[in-house]
């Protein structure tokens, strides 16, 4: 039996509904990622995991215990979130050690636990800072801290590197990721960026106007994407239809997903000729961008724009803006879309 | 450039000028006159501390200075208390009614002196409305209330009070934001417990800072009291209208002295009130 089940969630606000009919489980240990776009709910639905919405119908448990109708501080959850929430009038040894003494604590037990805490997220010497006197990463380091010393049974993120720089925010979530193998915590994380969830997670859950649009491992979810919705939000991916492909060996639906990276692109005056099953679309190259290793052309073909990507090598190098070029899709890489 | 930047600062400094010669000729050379003249003798001559020692030492300036602490002190504590209460529900309502209510209360800050000792007549004088209707209901309390005693006057100055500190007290709710609460209830807090161990020490600054305003306001407070009382209640502002304008005998040199020390009282009030404010300002509040 799974660890954590969420259980046909459905949520509404003034009659818009804003989680509809959500169910997943999460293993112990794992680390989940729910991903989509703002206003999608999944902030919602971690605040209801963590008790702090209430929900029209459905049910949460954790281990055997049904948690549903348990108050917040009865659940034994942690919670990290995006403002980081840090009480300003207690020092960091406080902050960490708050949830202990609400849990009547004795100064001489909480203390070596705190102390273990604040070695664990490298912030020694800060004990007794203010989290004014502390940069944004190192706030989110006690407020990870402050859950975590408490050993909850589930970990809950919501957004909590998105008001960090981009530097502190790739290695603050290597951190957290390192961190969490380490306490084997079962962690949800929510958050929009995707590399963030394709970088840290074991499962991704993508969601989308209150209904999971797909889940499963980051390889899964970027390499077959589900729906048109997904292959969109997850990366660049091309949406392309039968007739643009044109070929009869595809699988019998409307609508597939190509990503840049295995289109093939040549000069029209020297391409070759397509290999059996894959399909070939002539165009004009509009746009290209140089992105370090990787050269970004952008086709059109036909009123489509088609992104490629090739690698920066001398083969693509005699390919120039407004050259016309043959692009090459093999079959097999086109994924077919729900629609 | 720089020329150009010399002659805006000379333009500045121009502009200034209206406000200097308004601040010098109404407040610094009256206040310098002030301490000047406290150190005089009766006769406005030499060199003296006698107009001090007198201020402080006799009985009737000594009774005044305690009347204005105690009546400033219970006023200020009963106003913060119900503008705690009163503030906080107000951080509850709809933004549109919460607007009203501060406009509200910034209206009625501005109501004091004559015009709120007559509003308190009309009510609670001895044939006020509620006084009568007291009488007719036989609510002693109410019908046997004296507005001209130490009673009415500190109710008087709890009601300028009450707004004055809601404007102060309101936005320092808007520093306690949610996620503060909803963390500590995730960390097995209950609201009381969030209360004691967070809201309160991050509101206390400003609490405190704000009583020392509302004690800094009622001491100086003057025309509400002697609208109310006359001088038949002791307080040291109406002593040194008294010693100024009003006694048969004016002493110029005690009412400056006796300034002086209520001017040093209200400095301490502020200077407590910045010490609090600078303290939250430490700590990020």
């Amino acid at each position: 039996m799974s660890y954590v089940r969420i259980e046909n969630i459905n949520k509404s606000y003034q009659q818009q509904k804003v989680l509809n009919d959500i169910s997943f489980s999460i293993e112990e240990g794992q680390f989940l990622t729910l991903l989509g776009p703002s206003g999608c709910g999944k902030s919602t639905l971690l605040r209801a995991i963590a008790g702090l919405n209430e929900i029209d119908s459905g049910s949460i448990s954790v281990g055997d215990r049904n948690i549903t109708a348990l108050p917040s501080k009865e659940r034994q959850i942690g919670m990290v979130f995006q403002s980081y929430a840090l009480f300003p009038n207690m020092t960091v040894f406080e902050n960490i050690a708050f949830g202990l003494k609400m849990d009547k604590m004795k100064k001489s037990e909480y203390t070596p636990l705190v102390e273990e805490m604040i070695a664990l997220i490298d912030l020694k010497g800060k004990e007794n800072r203010y989290p004014a006197q502390l940069s944004g990463g190192q706030q989110q380091r006690v407020a990870l801290a402050r859950s975590l010393v408490k050993r909850p049974k589930v970990l809950l993120l919501d957004e909590p590197l998105s008001a960090l720089d981009a530097q502190i925010r790739r290695s603050l979530r290597t951190e957290i990721r390192l961190l969490q193998k380490r306490l084997k915590m079962t962690t949800i994380f929510v958050t929009h960026d995707q590399e963030e969830a394709l970088t840290v997670s074991d499962r991704i859950i993508i969601m989308n106007q209150g209904r999971i649009e797909q889940e499963g491992s980051p390889e899964d979810i970027y390499t077959h994407p589900a729906s048109e919705f997904v292959a969109r939000f997850i990366g660049s991916y091309n949406v392309l239809k039968r007739s643009d492909i044109g070929l009869d060996s595809l699988p019998d639906t409307e609508l597939f997903a190509v990503r840049p990276e295995v289109i093939s692109i040549a000069p029209l005056a020297e391409a070759p000729v397509a290999e059996l099953g894959t399909a070939t679309i002539e165009g004009k190259v509009e746009q290209l961008y140089i992105l370090g290793n990787v050269i970004r052309f952008t086709v059109s073909a036909g009123g489509l724009d088609i992104l490629v990507d090739a690698l920066n090598n001398s083969t693509v190098h005699r390919i120039q803006e407004g050259m016309d070029v043959r692009l090459f899709l093999p079959a097999d890489k086109c994924e077919p879309l729900r629609q | 450039m720089a020329r150009t930047s010399s002659i805006q600062n000379k333009m500045m400094l121009l502009v200034l000028i209206p406000l200097l010669v308004w601040l010098g000729a109404f407040e610094l050379v009256p206040v310098l006159r002030m301490i000047a003249m406290s150190f005089q003798n009766n006769d406005g001559q030499g060199f003296t501390l006698g107009q001090y020692v007198k201020g402080l030492t006799n009985p009737l300036y000594g009774k005044a200075m305690l009347n204005s602490l105690k009546i400033s002190f219970i006023s200020s504590v009963a106003g913060l208390i119900i503008a705690l209460v009163c503030s906080y529900s107000i951080t509850r309502f709809t933004t549109k009614l919460r607007d009203r209510m501060i406009m509200i209360s910034n209206m009625i800050t501005n109501f004091v002196g004559v015009p709120l000792a007559f509003a308190y007549m009309i009510l609670l004088g001895s044939n006020g409305m509620l006084t009568l209707i007291g009488k007719e209901l036989g609510i002693r309390s109410i019908a046997g209330f004296d507005l001209y005693s130490e009673a009415g006057l500190t109710l008087t100055y709890i009601y300028y009070q009450v707004p004055m500190a809601i404007l102060l007290v309101y936005p320092l709710y808007n520093g306690i934001r949610e996620e503060w609460k909803e963390a500590a209830a995730m960390l097995g807090a209950s609201v009381w417990s969030f209360w004691r161990h967070i809201g309160i020490p991050v509101l206390l600054p400003g609490v405190l800072g704000t009583f020392s305003i509302l004690m800094a306001n009622a001491l100086g407070a003057y025309a509400t009291a002697y609208a109310l009382t006359g001088s038949n209640y002791n307080l040291l502002s109406i002593r040194i209208s008294a010693l100024v304008s009003g006694d048969i005998f004016p002493n110029f040199q005690l009412g400056s002295a006796l300034a002086v020390i209520l001017a040093v009282i209200m400095i301490a009030s502020l200077v407590i009130n910045e010490w609090m404010a600078s303290l939250s300002r430490r700590r990020g509040l």
